[in-house]
């Protein structure tokens, strides 16, 4: 080694050294600046106190005024008798729509669904304990097949228009409010409160949050548990929970969407719109239309973003609007994710059942129903959707050895109808029939030797499910795996938070598992990968060459 | 002499285009966790509960909140924080190192990425406390060997309860003597 190369090699070591100890060394601590008086440790703002001055009403008419509504009522259907006066037309409005009949026919499918249908891997099915599910439903009375739809006054007009907050249809109770007070749950010590029927009349108006979500948020047995989407934290929503439904800001009810006429609500996850009108352009409330007013289209268009982020226009014929402005669901409080009703019937030494809390405060075990999953801020799947879906029904044979679909969305990426959607994908283990293979109805909720919520016995239970169902059952079962998926729409997040380029368009993105589709940063051609390398070689070898010619011309020439 | 001096500039910036790239990672650790978020914060809360060494669950800080708050949205983040008057004490007590109070109490972070997986954050205490002498470089050693304890986790046993409040912390979950430091 050559003694000049030593000295640089040397000089290049001592830099090295000394660099590190400067990294290294103890900073002096910089001066101390005092904090304004009254700095907070943290970085949140103060919230504006609540101005707490009511809100006048628009509307034309007093209910507390009405005579009809000034008197004691002793039940529901006495109050609904007392509306009809007025409201002649409203329960044969009502009787006609999904909410009443708990059906619905899939025009596309032919398949009869709806609630009283279904099989689901939540509860499962309604049919033989109707007196504890039809707590959401809106009428009075149904606690058996000899339910009178017919009956005007078994619909519950308050259930939906009330607004004092106190009143509650307690499962169990076949869909009516508690007449006097009582223990719910039974053995808690949490009583809740008969409801004054008539200052719940007088308190009637346009349906809210809170009405809607008296069962919508609720659904599958709980808070939060069934949609991912919709939950009680939506009741006064903040405005990163949900732009829209933000209480300070524009204060959505959810009928501003899902805009109601006679009674019919659209927007139906039975037959969802999964892509509007090509190119459609905003049309605004008032003006007649014939489609889904629920969609995001039929208020922002086909092309929502400004002329300056035209290049996110070009998305919209292949991506819902919620895929990139709904980044994560059950963003107010954690959504149920799994429950495996195969563990269920676990009792205490006394024979008494349990309930095992998970580290979140939500329930990870209950006898009753088996172990379940939670999670806040879930990244949503993505798949392609048409709006079709299929669903497992009672007499769909199932192949135990697969994950069974309860409802399988249809799309693809060359059907000119699908777009990427946001989905809740539900994971349960349930009951079906081992010989018929098919999913079994069971009968959870009853005082009756056979309500496995009473007995714990999976075969009385199951046995009276699928008789009182009408469905053929062999006597033997077990449990398989279930999948149920839900379109995530609600809880829409400030654009600011909006999914960035870079969450999809890279390699471990959130559409990585999204196929026939080719996206740039995610996906790559080999050959085209080797073209593009070999262009950029051969001009580093090129300017290589340039430069070094013209570094040996110049030596030559000095 | 010119190259002399080239020389140890291109040992500078060699060392320093190395401290860059590399630093950020050896001063914090960040490891997978095989549980949601509010499991992994209730284990460690147990885990530094039995680390002995006089280790004391010092607040539970949701910094996501503060942006919820300002309208807008955070995947979870929750900071556990623990204190040791043991390892804490001789370092309050020294004027030369007392400026190191702003890594009090010990934090460790937890949170979810856009995977959907659940993450934790670490300083790493051993090799920061050998850039502050033999004193600091001592005490933290000892805290990276326990704070290693407190990510060790044993899935057979149940989840234990998130503890949401900590006595003695105050609404930030900053702590009083409740927390030891």
């Amino acid at each position: 080694m050559s003694s000049r190369t030593r000295i640089a090699l040397s000089a290049l070591v001592a830099g090295a050294a000394l660099a590190v100890l400067t990294a290294f060394a103890t900073t002096a601590p910089a001066p101390v600046v005092a904090a304004k008086p009254g700095a907070a440790g943290t970085t949140a703002p103060a919230v504006p106190a609540a101005t707490g001055e009511k809100k006048e009403s628009i509307s034309t008419a007093d209910h507390s005024k009405f005579k009809e509504l000034q008197k004691e009522f002793k039940s529901g259907p006495e109050v609904t008798k007392a509306c009809l006066t007025c409201h002649t037309e409203a329960a044969k409005q009502i009787q006609k729509t999904q909410h009443w009949t708990w059906e619905f026919l899939n025009p596309d499918t032919k398949q009869t669904l709806g609630k009283k249908h279904i099989i689901n891997n939540f509860c499962t099915a309604v049919e033989s304990n109707q007196k504890f599910c039809t707590a959401c439903h809106i009428g009075y009375g149904w606690e058996d097949q000899k339910f009178d739809f017919t009956k005007q006054e078994n619909v519950d007009c308050l259930v939906c228009h009330e607004s004092t907050g106190t009143y509650r249809k307690i499962p169990g109770l076949s869909g009516h409010p508690p007449y006097k007070d009582m223990e719910f749950p039974p053995h808690t010590g949490k009583i809740v409160k008969a409801p004054d029927l008539a200052k719940v009349a007088q308190s009637v108006g346009k349906t809210s949050r809170a009405n809607c979500g008296a069962c919508h948020f609720y659904g599958g047995g709980g808070d939060a548990v069934k949609h991912g989407d919709l939950d009680s934290t939506l009741k006064n929503p903040g405005k990163y929970l949900d732009i829209h439904m933000d209480k300070k800001g524009l204060n959505f009810t959810c009928g501003t969407c899902h805009m109601t006429a006679g009674h019919k609500v659209p927007g139906s996850r039975y037959a969802p719109t999964a892509a509007d009108i090509k190119d459609a352009a905003p049309h605004l409330r008032g003006k007649m239309v014939t489609t889904n007013p629920a969609t995001c289209q039929a208020c922002h268009g086909a092309k929502p973003h400004p002329a300056k982020m035209a290049r996110l226009n070009d998305h919209t014929s292949k991506l819902a609007c919620q895929t990139c402005h709904i980044p994560e669901y059950a963003r107010g409080q954690p959504t149920k994710m799994s429950w495996d009703w195969s563990t269920a019937g676990k009792l205490t030494p006394e024979g008494k059942p349990f309930k095992v809390q998970g580290s979140d405060g939500h329930d990870a075990y209950d006898s009753k129903k088996g172990n379940f999953t939670w999670e806040s801020h879930v990244i949503p799947e993505y798949i392609w959707f048409n709006g079709k879906v299929d669903y497992t029904l009672s007499d769909t044979k199932l192949d135990p050895t697969k994950v069974v679909q309860i409802n399988r969305f249809e799309g693809s990426p060359n059907d000119g109808k699908s777009l990427i959607w946001p989905v809740k994908v539900f994971h349960g283990q349930q009951p079906y029939d081992t010989v018929n293979k098919t999913l079994i109805v069971p009968h959870t909720f009853g005082a009756d030797d056979s309500a496995y919520w009473t007995n714990f016995d999976w075969d009385k239970s199951l046995a009276e499910g699928m008789k009182v169902a009408g469905i053929p059952y062999s006597g033997q079962y077990g449990f398989v795996k279930t999948e149920m998926s839900w379109p995530i729409t609600h809880m829409v997040a400030p654009k600011a938070d909006a999914l960035s380029c870079a969450q999809c368009h890279s390699k471990n993105g959130r559409l990585k598992g999204v196929q026939g589709i080719y996206m740039p940063g995610r996906d790559s051609n080999k050959m085209l990968d080797i073209f593009g390398w070999g262009i950029a070689l051969l001009a580093l070898i090129g300017v290589l060459i340039h430069g070094g010619i013209r570094i040996i011309t110049r030596k030559h020439e000095g | 002499m010119l190259k002399l001096i080239g020389g140890f500039i291109a040992g500078l910036v060699f060392v320093g285009v190395l401290a860059y790239n590399f630093m950020g990672s050896l001063m914090f650790r960040e490891i997978p966790s095989p549980f949601g978020v509010e499991e992994t914060v209730a284990r460690i809360q147990q885990n530094i509960q039995n680390a002995g060494n006089g280790w004391t669950l010092a607040g539970l800080r949701n910094p996501a909140k503060a942006v919820e708050a300002d309208g807008g949205n955070a995947l979870p983040v929750m900071m556990v924080e623990a204190c040791s008057t043991k390892y804490s004490g001789p370092i309050l007590r020294d004027d030369t190192v007392r400026f190191l109070s702003i890594l009090m109490p010990c934090k460790i972070s937890v949170y979810k990425k856009n995977d959907g997986k659940t993450y934790i954050g670490m300083m790493n205490a051993g090799l920061m406390g050998k850039m502050f002498g033999p004193l600091v470089g001592g005490i933290m050693g000892q805290v990276a060997k326990d704070q290693a304890k407190f990510v060790q986790f044993d899935a057979s046993k149940p989840a234990p309860p998130m503890i949401k409040a900590t006595p003695g912390a105050g609404a930030g979950g900053a702590p009083g003597a409740g927390g030891g430091c």
